[in-house]
């Protein structure tokens, strides 16, 4: 029997299953995302503050986690915290393991596109008697936003890729089913096939959009 | 804390040792990347429309399939089809994180190339030189100085993906963790120690990338 035939005969088993995990995949895709984008604002805001321990610490964090593989954090996380007493479900320990390692990354794009705003624009808001906080709020950010949607786009396509790492903690995502299906089925060129062409779904169209979006956005500045 | 410096001394040298071999896939995977991305990047701009399309879908599917998944249809789903492609782990794992590695360095390379004022080409074409020459002799050794930093900030990010050779059981530090954490029962420890090792091998990378950036960011100025 064919490759393809099998596949064809497979598929409407398979297909559910996995799409199961993709639904998972995207949940802790979504949740992570959130964390990274409030933890990397936290984290760029941190490291421009007045005070010289605070900058320390959120330098600390981001070197570190950028220094490191997601998969020893979400080891750390998962196995580490449950041995101290601090165990957490896999997708909580998904969720936290991926958006803490994106803050550090997201915290990078955050400086870069506060940087990118003429700083007289600042100067301009301080003079007409803005406070610092709001300087921030109402002026720089709202600018740094526009540069930075693409940035944020793309990182949410890595994130939904790495979603595949949290199989290894135990989250029920693509991967992890495609691992059962695999021991119940022994077919794991078809099932793995069809994961890879689940991902490709979702990474490519996502790709072209950002980069239509970063060419307009080129564009009309 | 007493748990891991009393244990330092036993795991220490192994995590030595797995860190070379960690070395050794990131460099195999490394090579294979840079080899990979000049040959695809170049036949990107052949004229040959099938061959530049193929080389479009291999780039759209490098990156846009999770090396998890590679990895898998490598060393799992390769032999099932075909026995005589069996690979042992490490192959697998260098053959994958290399193909992904070149899908995504090509990228990098075909900016590279683009960033060479085209006047530059065409001088050389009509100074005489052939295409060929044109490329290696003028277009190369400018482009160089391009793409080295983001090239370098590749194999620092490679150096932590080939964690995840791991789950195919690839010797390297993760795994050595993965067995000591199981045999040990201080997952905690084994992990936060493992951390240390792959930031130890990082973040002078980082900073070696960061001051080449700096450097060259300054000469063009």
């Amino acid at each position: 029997m064919g490759f393809w035939h099998t596949m064809v005969e497979v598929f409407p088993r398979f297909m559910p299953v996995l799409l199961e995990g993709a639904v998972i995949a995207v949940e802790v895709a979504a949740g992570a995302l959130v964390v990274a984008l409030a933890g990397g604002l936290v984290l760029a805001l941190a490291t421009l503050a007045p005070l010289r321990p605070v900058r320390f610490a959120a330098r600390a964090y981001i070197e570190i986690i950028r220094g490191t593989p997601a998969l020893t954090q979400l080891f750390i996380i998962y196995f580490g915290l449950a041995d101290i007493g601090l165990g957490l479900p896999p997708l909580a320990a998904a969720i936290v393991g991926l958006g803490g390692n994106g803050a550090a990354y997201l915290a990078e794009v955050y400086r870069a596109g506060i940087a990118a705003i003429h700083r007289g624009q600042r100067e301009a808001a301080l003079s007409l008697g803005l406070v610092p906080t709001d300087v921030m709020r109402y002026v720089i950010l709202p600018q740094a936003t526009r540069i930075m949607v693409p940035p944020f786009c793309n990182f949410a396509i890595q994130l939904l890729l790495a979603t595949s790492l949290v199989s290894a903690v135990a989250a029920p995502e693509i991967m992890f089913r495609a691992r059962n299906l695999v021991m119940e089925t022994y077919l794991s060129p078809h099932v793995y096939l069809l994961a890879a062409m689940l991902y490709l779904a979702v990474s490519i169209p996502m790709s072209h959009l950002t980069a239509r979006l970063e060419q307009r956005l080129k564009r009309s500045r | 804390m007493e748990l891991l410096i009393e244990n330092l001394p036993e795991w220490v040298p192994q995590f030595l040792w797995a860190s070379l071999q960690t070395l050794q896939l990131t460099f195999a995977a490394f090579v294979l990347a840079v080899i990979i991305g000049i040959v695809v990047a170049l036949l990107r701009r052949t004229h040959v429309a099938p061959i530049r399309w193929a080389m479009v879908v291999f780039v759209e599917v490098g990156r846009g399939t999770p090396a998890l998944v590679i990895l898998f249809l490598i060393y799992f789903a390769l032999p099932d089809l075909l026995p005589a492609l069996s690979l042992d782990s490490f192959t697998a794992a260098a053959l994958g994180l290399g193909l992904q590695g070149g899908a995504v360095l090509s990228e990098i390379f075909r900016a590279g190339i683009d960033a060479i004022d085209r006047g530059q080409r065409e001088a050389g074409i009509s100074l005489g030189l052939t295409p060929g020459q044109t490329m290696v002799d003028v277009v190369a050794p400018q482009a160089i100085r391009v793409v080295l930093p983001p090239v370098g900030n590749y194999a620092i990010g490679l150096l932590k993906d080939t964690s995840i050779a791991s789950i195919i059981a690839a010797p390297d530090l993760m795994l050595r963790a993965k067995d000591l954490a199981s045999s040990s029962f201080l997952p905690m420890q084994v992990y936060v120690l493992v951390a240390v090792f792959y930031f130890a091998m990082s973040y002078p990378m980082s900073l070696l990338v960061g001051q080449l950036e700096l450097k060259w960011a300054r000469h063009r100025h």
